[in-house]
């Protein structure tokens, strides 16, 4: 009688247990296109305001040079400048904000200080503040036009320049603003981001994935009329989202005009059920084998015992062929379409022993600048292992992706695999974050093996750090996240049990020596290659016994390209000042221990090279272009003044007596003896002094 | 960057913290003071880094000193900023200590 119950109850469950799956995957993947999209459309305001706060205000700086006070000039003259540095308006406006000069003659005249709109542009005047900047919004005299307005402040704050642009100039340059930066947006794995002008509908954009598939916004399969509806036009773009077939794959998507374009962020819909697709159909298939098994077994139970011994026999061979389709579905659940990417490399596998057993890896992206790694093993082995497999890999990714605090994120999962927990099964985990921008890596160790990081040099190192609880054992455990860095050409290595605990013929273990042993002898760090050596070593340890375990190994090696940082000055020594800003906003960017301690030296270099521009250049301006690798920084100081070598000065004599000392020459001296390596090129009518510094010897 | 200037005696010492370079070095030449003083030091523990700018300041105090027949010398400073007295040949007309 018993029997029968748990042979009804036991499909029973997992029947619900396929209907729960089911409906977290579909919420959860329909609130991840959302926050997606959310995401898109906030990133892409940052990243365009920004860009057009850079430009006009490069152009307001450049008048506010030009004149150096508030003072009148010819509107002929204003007209020129307002061509000259392509912008709608220019307006030179005195300390008690009246417009003592403009481009436009409506203009002159007009008093900004207690005017709704102009008024808080008087906030220049008070001697701190250097510019203010308003939003695009409907134009004072002609509300058809949008235009937006920034201005800059004279020093002392006598006064300020103000400049506008419309929308219909923005369209025309938007193109050069936005360049390549659609083609590479990331959006999820596969989607991408469509940008079109809206009135002659070519693309401005051309997504990698789609490249040059479509040169029309039509020609992708966009349907404007329908979007129309959804378009988004205030900042409130949540809850937007629409679907269209776009490229031949059906997408959710956003819509939303800016500046005489029309832009589309798009996810195509299958990378979001993809998931949650195969864990259903995976799970129903091993259902379906074991209910098979069952019903077989419930037929037949009641035959003779010789009779039993041959089915027994045929069923093990079945059985057997059974679970090697369920051992290929399971290994299919595990992605192996491995990311390329100049950050990071990462590489994995998962061997599963004789039946279908419990570990798995995953990785999938967080956000644009994170990326996310682990590797689990779950109690036992068998179906109901590889059922509880499947759902504790769906929730870890599900609810990463919407948790952002990792030691949060883990305490959840774990609530979650606790509470339904029909078989008190529990399994071990490592989970990575790596933010490609510093090579820190935080993690949640749940009662896992400790990784090895194998140095750039060859060095290999434990990362053992205290360990949290096991996860699904106790509902309400804490986790808390820990980091550790990993430098440029290092590479993490994690692994499952099925490594260290490998036994060969003698009975004797793998373990952890042989493990830093395996490290020793690779020749190199890259990800498949550590991963193969291991699996090798370890089969040809093991030969001759039966597999015990899954072997499951990943690694990720951190990458650096160099990073780019460009910025144009005034030749005055605020613009000095503002240089050395510069310079200290890029160090607390990158966060680098060699630049760090190099950032003195950089700031001296700086110093003598800028003052110099100034003092003997009649450039307009000057700008810094800085590049940092992982062992060293270039910067070209670039002016367009006549020619000018500071290099062929003569150093003066450091061996004279106080008396006899010369003032001058003494920078240029510092600079070629601090810097690596300092060259002078004339190049398109302009200076370009390049100095470089190493920190690594 | 920071001026401290402390009289005991005879002897001035002048605390410089922070940046010396073009931005900042008239701020010191302003605050130096030397008045009538028969010594002064510079104590240079707080200094993160020198550009020429800042050699140009000292360079003064160093001629007003000796123009008087008073003494000078240059204390604590860290290893960037002495090595720019030593690229420059400064540390031995400063006594850089």
């Amino acid at each position: 009688m018993r029997r029968r119950v748990i042979f009804t109850a036991t499909p029973a469950l997992y029947v619900v247990l396929l209907g729960v799956a089911w409906s977290i995957g579909t919420r959860q993947a329909e609130k991840d296109t959302n926050a997606q999209l959310d995401y898109a459309v906030m990133d892409f305001r940052d990243t365009v305001q920004g860009a057009i706060d850079t430009m006009i205000g490069y152009a307001a700086k450049r008048v506010v040079t030009y004149l150096g006070e508030a003072k009148a000039k010819s509107l002929e003259e204003m007209a020129d400048l307002a061509r000259h540095l392509d912008i709608d308006e220019v307006n030179v406006v005195s300390r008690e904000g009246d417009i003592i000069a403009s481009n436009d003659p409506h203009c002159l005249g007009v008093c900004m200080a207690g005017d709704p709109v102009m008024d808080p542009f008087m906030e220049l005047t008070n001697g701190v503040t250097p510019t203010v900047s308003q939003p695009f919004r409907p134009h004072a005299r002609n509300p058809k036009v949008r235009a937006k307005y920034l201005a800059v402040a004279f020093p002392g704050g006598a006064g300020f320049v103000q400049v506008g642009l419309n929308e219909t100039r923005l369209a025309k340059m938007l193109p050069t603003i936005l360049g390549y930066i659609f083609d590479e947006w990331l959006l999820g794995r596969t989607g991408f981001f469509l940008c079109a002008d809206a009135e002659t509908d070519a693309l401005v954009s051309n997504p990698s994935r789609h490249r040059d598939e479509a040169k029309t916004l039509s020609e992708t399969g966009f349907d404007a009329r329908a979007a129309s509806r959804y378009e988004v036009t205030d900042n409130s773009n949540k809850g937007r989202t629409f679907r269209q077939r776009l490229f031949g794959e059906m997408c959710y998507c956003r819509y939303f005009t800016f500046a005489g374009h029309r832009f589309i962020p798009a996810l195509p819909e299958r990378e979001y059920y993809d998931t949650r697709d195969m864990i259903v159909t995976s799970m129903a298939v091993l259902l379906a084998i074991v209910l098979g098994g069952f019903a077989v077994s419930l037929s037949r139970i009641s035959r003779d015992s010789a009779r039993l011994k041959a089915f027994y026999a045929a069923e093990e061979a079945s059985r057997a062929k059974e679970m090697d389709i369920a051992k290929t579905i399971q290994a299919s659940s595990l992605p192996c379409d491995f990311p390329v990417s100049e950050r990071f490399e990462l590489f994995a596998s998962m061997t599963p022993a004789r039946d279908v057993g419990g570990d798995f890896y995953d990785f999938f992206p967080l956000d644009s600048g994170r990326f996310v790694f682990l590797v689990a093993d779950v109690s036992g082995k068998g179906i109901s292992a590889a059922l509880y497999m499947m759902t504790a890999k769906t929730l870890i990714k599900d609810i990463l992706l919407s948790e952002h605090d990792l030691s949060a994120a883990l305490m959840r999962v774990n609530d979650d695999l606790s509470r339904n927990n029909p078989a008190n099964m529990f399994l071990t985990a490592w989970v990575g974050v790596i933010d490609f921008g510093t090579g820190r890596v935080e993690f949640v160790n749940a009662g896992h093996n400790p990784p090895i990081v194998r140095r750039a040099d060859g060095t290999a190192v434990w990362m053992s750090e205290k360990s949290g609880p096991l996860l699904a054992f106790v509902e309400g455990a804490k986790y808390r996240s820990s980091s550790f860095d990993l430098a440029p050409g290092d590479t993490l290595f994690l692994y499952t049990d099925g490594v260290t605990e490998a036994m060969d013929a003698k009975g004797d273990l793998f373990g952890e020596t042989r493990l830093m042993e395996a490290f020793s002898v690779a020749p190199s760090g890259e990800p498949p290659t550590l991963c193969r050596l291991v699996r090798t070593l370890v089969t040809a340890f093991a030969a001759g016994t039966p597999p015990t375990d899954d072997l499951t190994v990943l690694a990720v090696k951190y990458l650096s390209r160099p990073r780019r940082f460009v910025r144009t000055f005034t030749t005055t020594q605020a613009g000095i000042a503002a240089a050395s800003k510069f310079l200290d906003k890029i160090a607390a960017k990158e966060n680098n221990a060699g630049l760090n301690a190099t950032i003195p030296t950089l700031h001296v270099i700086l110093d003598e090279v800028a003052s110099n521009i100034v003092r003997h250049s009649d450039a307009s301006g000057f700008a810094v272009e800085m590049e940092v690798t992982h062992d060293g920084v270039t910067i070209d100081f670039i002016d367009d003044g006549a020619p000018y070598n500071p290099l062929l000065h003569v150093d003066p004599d450091t061996s004279l007596g106080a008396d006899k000392r010369p003032v001058g020459g003494l920078g240029i001296l510092m600079v070629k003896k601090m810097a690596t390596s300092v060259a002078y090129r004339r190049d398109h009518s302009r200076n370009i002094l390049r100095v470089s510094k190493n920190w690594n010897g | 960057m920071d001026v401290i200037r402390k009289q005991e005696g005879a002897t001035l010492t002048i605390s410089v913290v922070g940046r010396l370079d073009t931005n900042t070095a008239p701020e010191l030449e302003a605050e130096m003071k030397l008045d009538d003083a028969g010594e002064v030091v510079f104590d240079l523990a707080g200094l993160e880094y020198i550009s020429s700018a800042g050699l140009r300041v000292l360079m003064g105090a160093q001629k007003i000193m000796a123009a008087r027949g008073g003494k000078m010398k240059v204390v604590n400073s860290n290893a960037m900023v002495r090595g720019v007295f030593d690229i420059t040949g400064l540390s031995d007309i400063f006594s850089v200590e």
